[in-house]
């Protein structure tokens, strides 16, 4: 079981990353045929006009992929930030109380955004909603990465919850030793 | 007033209660959002819950975050810092106060490929730490310029921290970019003139060993400096002339970083996944609190406290200086116990409304509280900087807070020099094409 959630959680992170990538790549993309129209209109007098369609649309669905489906990932690294320093002064049975409490409060509401989540996937596929670009991409398909994230990010709180109950710590590594974001 | 005073102060035990046990800041915001539109609002909480956060998560602007934080990732995991120290060496050794400046060139430069100050911490300080050292610098100097300018990692560009406040109060990220320039030189050239002064006054402190440096030695520095050089410039030049927007520029500045690391050979298998896999955990954290954010603001209007907030700083007519002060002492009690991040991200679901009534342009805001998160940074208990730069000199946290004392002093000074010449700020991004 534990094998089978982290092999979850990590399959959640790698989408991510390629997520990440793809977004590189379109950019990259967008900017190269924004360099050859310019070197163009250099020495033609006119700009091809090469763009890839809704690429700046397409990036923010891809960054929302990005985004949500590392979130369980992050929650087992220990990366979501949270204020140590009350709970690090006290002794582990108190820590692991308020591990068992934080997990609690975020299996609750998680769960809770993940349903509405879903159902907000459903009404945008129920309405026939589309992206307003030139790709009209059903906007339902990009939604799906925040259900679906959501979703397992409330796994991941509950497997929290339980580990914690069980006396196992949840978290690969030291919280916040990512410092990336500071 | 009084009708608002106590719902608004239950949401504000909720919230420091939920952060002080120990619950996620981006969880802390949602269920303190979602408490609040359930007292306040008759809308269904949990869809607007799920919207806003959707609304919040796919934007074109917020997907220079994931980009800039991989970027950081691709050379804080290169020989960048090697090259540094071996590339700055022969020019600082002439200035009073020698390789010192190297912690704070050092720095400077590095914050402007890395959005992060404790990455810029770390960068620099794992080489310059033990080199200074050895070399007989005064280790409360060597501490204290490394945590004081690698505060600059948050206000140099590109920057995180600039590019959450953008995303979260709807500013244009490129002119907060080019707004965070002029003062990130201004603070370079303080600590820089702090170091030369302080070297003066306490020679006996200083090494006395004399290092000679040719000049052939220099111009072949720029060999090892040159190529980090025209990364900079080219990202933030394109961003300054309109060319790229930051998304595009993060693009090109992930593709340079990594024709970088492949030509000088940092860049292997293993390399690049750790970094793409870190970066990808950072910046989900980070988008999870701007969504718990937006929520938090959109719950917050339903609330009306901002306004009412807004309308009673305006009885109080406070002038502008004043109601800044509160501010900034106000800040600096929050980065105590809070990262910047959250420090950014609560401000302006509650501040902002209160900043434009009091007629304060929120570009100049938002460079104002990156420098004061800065100060944040360096200040015990929760500093994130003291924490690198503990574990890489292996001296205590408060040590390194002391040390970096004068600095943080040089941070306030540079608050008070914004907030009376605004043009520091606001000067570049005006002239913008």
């Amino acid at each position: 079981m534990r094998a089978f959630l982290d092999n979850i959680y990590r399959i959640g992170g790698i989408l991510s990353a390629l997520f990440m990538f793809a977004i590189f790549t379109i950019v990259l993309l967008q900017v190269g045929a924004n360099l050859i129209d310019f070197i163009a209109s250099g020495l033609t007098g006119e700009a091809i006009g090469l763009a890839i369609p809704s690429y700046a649309e397409i990036a923010g669905f891809m960054l929302a992929g990005t985004s949500f489906l590392a979130l369980p990932y992050a929650l087992r690294h220990g990366t979501h930030i949270r204020v140590n320093l009350f709970i690090q002064r006290m002794g582990p049975r108190t820590q692991q109380v308020a591990d068992a409490w934080s997990f609690l409060v975020g299996f609750i509401l998680v769960s809770w955004l993940s349903y509405h989540a879903w159902t907000l996937v459903y009404e945008s596929y129920d309405y026939g909603d589309l992206s307003p670009g030139l790709i009209a991409v059903p906007i339902w398909i990009p939604q799906i990465t925040l259900a679906l994230g959501t979703t397992l990010l409330a796994i991941a709180m509950l497997d929290g919850f339980i580990s914690t109950l069980m006396e196992k710590r949840f978290f690969i590594s030291d919280t916040n030793e990512e410092i990336g974001a500071e | 007033m009084g009708d608002i005073l106590l719902p608004a102060f239950v949401i504000l035990i909720v919230l420091f209660g939920l952060l002080g046990s120990g619950v996620w800041v981006a969880i802390s915001l949602l269920v303190v959002a979602a408490v609040a539109m359930e007292v306040f609002a008759s809308s269904p909480t949990g869809a607007i819950m799920a919207s806003t956060i959707w609304g919040a998560s796919n934007l074109w602007s917020l997907a220079a975050l994931p980009l800039f934080i991989w970027m950081g990732d691709i050379l804080f995991r290169s020989r960048l810092s090697d090259d540094m120290f071996e590339g700055l060496q022969p020019w600082m050794g002439a200035l009073p106060g020698k390789l010192l400046h190297v912690n704070i060139i050092g720095c400077g430069i590095f914050a402007a490929v890395s959005g992060s100050s404790a990455a810029t911490a770390a960068t620099i300080g794992k080489i310059s730490i033990p080199e200074l050292k050895r070399r007989g610098y005064d280790e409360k100097m060597i501490l204290g310029t490394l945590a004081g300018s690698a505060t600059l990692g948050l206000l140099i560009p590109p920057s995180i921290i600039l590019i959450v406040y953008g995303v979260a109060t709807e500013q244009s990220i490129a002119r907060l970019f080019v707004a965070g320039v002029g003062p990130g030189i201004m603070l370079v050239g303080m600590f820089m003139s702090y170091v030369i002064i302080w070297s003066l006054l306490n020679k006996k402190r200083m090494p006395g060993e004399k290092e000679q440096f040719t000049w052939k030695q220099r111009f072949h520095s720029i060999k090892s400096l040159g190529p980090v050089v025209l990364l900079i410039i080219g990202v933030i030049g394109s961003i300054y002339s309109g060319i790229a927007s930051p998304t595009d520029a993060a693009a090109v500045g992930v593709f340079l970083a990594l024709c970088l690391t492949k030509y000088t050979g940092d860049l292997t298998k293993e390399t690049f996944i750790d970094g793409i896999l870190s970066a990808t955990r950072t910046s989900c954290m980070i988008a999870f609190i701007l969504a718990g954010a937006a929520f938090l603001t959109t719950a917050m209007g339903f609330t009306g406290i901002p306004a009412t907030l807004a309308t009673w700083i305006g009885e109080m007519q406070l002038s502008q200086y004043q109601l800044l002060a509160a501010l900034t002492v106000f800040f600096i009690i929050m980065g105590c116990f809070l990262d910047g991040i959250s420090v950014v991200v609560l401000t302006t679901a509650v501040i902002l409304p209160m900043i434009e009534t009091a007629g304060i342009d929120p570009l100049w805001f938002g460079v104002f509280i990156v420098i004061v998160v800065e100060m944040s940074q360096i200040t015990p208990p929760v500093g994130f900087n003291l924490f690198v730069i503990q574990s890489l000199s292996g001296r205590n946290i408060l040590v390194v807070a002391k040390a970096a004392l004068p600095f943080f002093l040089i941070l306030i000074a540079a608050v008070g020099a914004i907030t009376v010449f605004p043009e520091i700020v606001t000067w570049l991004p005006n002239n913008m094409s």
